[in-house]
C-alpha cells in the first residue's frame, strides 16, 4: 500500500519521522502553513516560513522519496494580530502561486472573531481569483458552529464546494460537511481529535466518498504514522480495500490534484532517492550509509 | 547569440499552453513588466512546463556549448529553460531596475525558481553586479541549487575572488560532484586549492573513509611533496578507475618521473593505456569525464 498524508507539518518533525513514514509507505504529503506554537512577531517570520515550505522542506522530503506539496495561508490564530496579518496578506501572493502549492490553507476560524473573518474572507477571495483549492481548519472550541460558518462564508465568496476541504472533522460535523459537497478530512490524533478506532467506524458508516484521513502531526504530541496505522485498523476491521485506498490515498489526490500542481505520472512511479543530496558539513545523514536509488517499500 | 539559441531550444519544446503563455509573457515583458508582475510570470511558468530533461540533440548541445566557453545547458530541465528565457526577455537587463528585481526574486523563490535564477547568471550582462548573490548560492544546503551555480557555468571562474573560488571547488569535492564540469577549473589551480584538497584527503584518510574522484582534479603543479606521497601510498589499494585518475593527477601536477614509474609497475592493460595518454599530454579536466557517472559524459 502507498499512502498520502494530506495534512502534516513536516517542518516540526525529525528525519527519523521521514524515515519511518517512507518505510510505512507514505509517498506524498501536503504541509499546510500554520502557526509556530507561539506567535510570530514580524512579517519576515512569515516570509522565511513560507519560503522554507516551498524550498528546504520540499528538498528534505525528497531525500526520503516523499513528494512534498504545501498549502500557503495565514492561520486563524495569527489573523487576530491585525497589523501583522495585513502585512502577511501582502506577501501571500508571492508564495501562493508557486510550483507544488496545492491549496490556500490552513485557514478558517479559531475564536470566530471579526479579525479572523476578515482574513479568512480575503484568502477565500484570493483562492477564487486564482482558481485554487482551499483547506479549512475547523476550530477546537464550538467546532460544529465553526464548520457551518466556514462553509457558508466560502460559499458566499464563490468557492466551488468540490474545491473546499474541511479538516479536523468528527462524528458531529461529518454529515453537514458531506451534504454541503465539500471534502471531509479527519485528523487522527492521540487524546484530542479522532482516534483510529473511531475513524474506522466513520468509514463503515458513511463510506469512502469525499472522506480523507490525515495526521496533522506537528510539534505537539501527534503521530506521523496515523494514516498507515488507520489503514491497518480499517483492514483488520473488514473495511473494503477500495474504501481504504480512497480514504488514505485516492481522495486526497483527487482533491488536491485539482490545483494542477500534482504530476500524477511522477507520483505513480517508484521514487528515486539520492541521499547523497546532502552536505558533509550540514548533513541530514550523519554517518549512516546513504541509500541510493532504493525505492520506498510499498 | 546565446539568447537566440535558448529561445530556439525553448520554442521547439513548448506545449500548446506553454506557447500561448510564452507569447503573452514575452509581450508583457517587452512592455516593461517588472516587480510582482515579473515574479508572477516566473511562478506561473510551472503551470506550462514540467521538470523534465530538455534532451538536447548532439548538434544542439554542440551549438550551445560553442556559444559561450565553459557554459552548457545539458543538465537543465524544461521549466528552467522557460524561466531563463523569461528572464532574458526583459529589455532592461543592464539597468538598475532589473538588478533590484533580480535580487528581490530570491527572497520569494521556491527551489525550482532559485535554480533557474542561478542558471541565468552567466547569461546576464554586467555579471559583476551579482557576485555576492552567486557566493550566497554556494552557502546553500540544497544540492540542486549548488549545482545550478557551480557546474557548467563560467560565472564563478570569471567573477569569484580566491576565497569564494576555493570554497566552491572544495565544496564540490566534499559533495562528490563531477568536478570536470566546473568551468575554468584548470585555469585556476592555485597552490592554496591544492593545499586544501590535500588537507581534505588527510582528514578522509584519518577517518578511514574513501576519497572522492574529484580529489584528483584539485592537485596542481605546485611544490608540495604531499602530492606524490599521497598518490604513491594510495596506489596499491586503489581501484583501476582511481589509478587512471591518479595518473592524470600526476601529469597535471607535473610529476612526470613519478608517472613513468607508476606506468612501469602498472599491470592492468586498460589503466596502462590511460597512463600513457596522460604522459602524451591528454590530462585536462575533460579527461576526467568518463570517471564520473553523472549522466552527462
Amino acid at each position: 500500500m502507498k499512502y498520502f498524508d494530506p495534512h502534516i507539518h513536516m517542518s516540526s518533525r525529525t528525519t527519523d519521522d521521514y524515515q519511518a513514514m517512507a518505510e510505512a509507505g507514505i509517498r506524498a504529503v501536503v504541509e499546510p502553513a500554520f502557526w509556530m506554537g507561539q506567535p510570530r512577531t514580524n512579517v519576515g517570520s512569515f516570509i522565511d516560513y513560507f519560503a522554507s515550505l516551498v524550498g528546504w522542506e520540499r528538498f528534505r522530503a525528497s531525500q526520503f522519496g516523499i513528494a512534498h506539496y504545501c498549502a500557503i495561508g495565514i492561520n486563524s490564530k495569527e489573523a487576530n494580530n491585525e497589523g501583522l496579518a495585513r502585512e502577511a496578506m501582502e506577501i501571500l501572493p508571492e508564495f501562493a502561486l508557486k510550483e507544488g502549492v496545492v491549496a490556500i490553507g490552513e485557514i478558517g476560524y479559531d475564536e470566530m472573531t471579526q479579525a479572523e473573518e476578515r482574513i479568512y474572507q480575503a484568502q477565500l477571495q484570493f483562492a477564487v481569483d486564482h482558481d485554487m483549492v482551499v483547506m479549512v481548519h475547523s476550530p477546537h472550541r464550538d467546532k460544529k458552529n465553526g464548520v457551518l460558518r466556514s462553509i457558508d462564508v466560502a460559499r458566499e465568496i464563490g468557492v466551488p464546494m468540490h474545491k473546499l476541504v474541511i479538516d479536523h472533522n468528527n462524528e458531529e460535523t461529518v454529515e453537514d460537511v458531506l451534504s454541503s459537497g465539500a471534502w471531509a478530512a479527519f485528523t487522527i490524533y492521540p487524546n484530542t481529535k479522532m482516534g483510529s478506532e473511531r475513524m474506522v467506524e466513520v468509514v463503515r458508516r458513511y463510506g469512502p466518498e469525499r472522506i480523507i484521513v490525515d495526521s496533522s502531526a506537528d510539534w505537539g504530541v501527534s503521530d506521523p504514522l496515523s494514516v498507515p496505522k488507520t489503514a491497518y485498523l480499517m483492514q483488520k476491521g473488514g473495511i473494503d480495500p477500495k474504501a481504504i485506498e480512497l480514504t488514505t490515498w485516492g481522495n486526497a489526490l483527487e482533491a488536491y490534484a485539482q490545483s494542477g500542481q500534482i504530476d500524477r505520472d511522477e507520483l505513480a512511479k517508484d521514487p528515486v532517492i539520492d541521499q547523497r543530496q546532502s552536505y558533509n558539513d550540514s548533513s541530514i545523514l550523519r554517518g549512516q550509509k546513504p541509500r541510493v536509488d532504493k525505492p520506498v517499500p510499498n | 547569440m546565446v539568447r537566440e539559441l535558448l529561445q530556439k531550444l525553448l520554442e521547439e519544446r513548448l506545449s500548446d499552453s506553454g506557447r500561448a503563455f510564452w507569447d503573452k509573457a514575452r509581450a508583457e515583458l517587452g512592455e516593461g513588466a517588472s516587480g510582482q508582475a515579473f515574479a508572477k510570470l516566473l511562478a506561473l511558468a510551472s503551470r506550462h512546463a514540467r521538470r523534465q530533461p530538455i534532451e538536447l540533440t548532439a548538434s544542439e548541445l554542440a551549438a550551445a556549448e560553442g556559444a559561450l566557453p565553459g557554459w552548457s545547458p545539458r543538465a537543465w530541465n524544461r521549466l528552467e529553460l522557460l524561466r531563463v528565457n523569461l528572464i532574458l526577455a526583459r529589455p532592461d537587463l543592464e539597468e538598475d531596475r532589473f538588478a533590484e528585481d533580480f535580487e528581490s526574486l530570491f527572497r520569494f523563490a521556491d527551489e525550482g525558481e532559485t535554480c533557474a535564477l542561478y542558471r541565468s547568471l552567466p547569461l546576464l550582462p554586467k555579471g559583476e553586479r551579482f557576485v555576492w548573490r552567486a557566493a550566497e548560492a554556494c552557502r546553500t544546503n540544497m544540492l540542486t541549487v549548488f549545482e545550478a551555480v557551480a557546474l557548467d557555468s563560467p560565472f564563478p571562474v570569471n567573477h569569484f575572488d580566491d576565497t569564494a573560488w576555493h570554497q566552491l571547488v572544495i565544496k564540490a569535492l566534499f559533495l562528490d560532484l563531477p568536478l570536470y564540469r566546473i568551468a575554468g577549473l584548470d585555469s585556476r589551480m592555485t597552490p592554496e586549492l591544492t593545499r586544501m584538497a590535500l588537507d581534505w584527503a588527510a582528514e578522509r584518510a584519518s577517518a578511514g573513509r574513501p576519497f572522492h574522484m574529484g580529489l584528483w582534479l584539485c592537485l596542481g603543479p605546485h611544490e608540495d611533496q604531499r602530492i606524490e606521497d599521497l598518490i604513491v601510498s594510495h596506489w596499491p589499494s586503489a581501484e583501476p578507475s582511481e589509478r587512471w585518475a591518479m595518473g592524470l593527477a600526476l601529469a597535471r601536477a607535473e610529476r612526470t618521473d613519478c608517472l613513468l614509474e607508476q606506468l612501469r609497475r602498472e599491470e592492468d592493460h586498460a589503466v596502462r593505456e590511460q597512463l600513457q595518454r596522460a604522459l602524451d599530454g591528454a590530462y585536462d579536466q575533460e579527461q576526467f569525464a568518463p570517471l564520473f557517472s553523472d549522466g552527462h559524459n
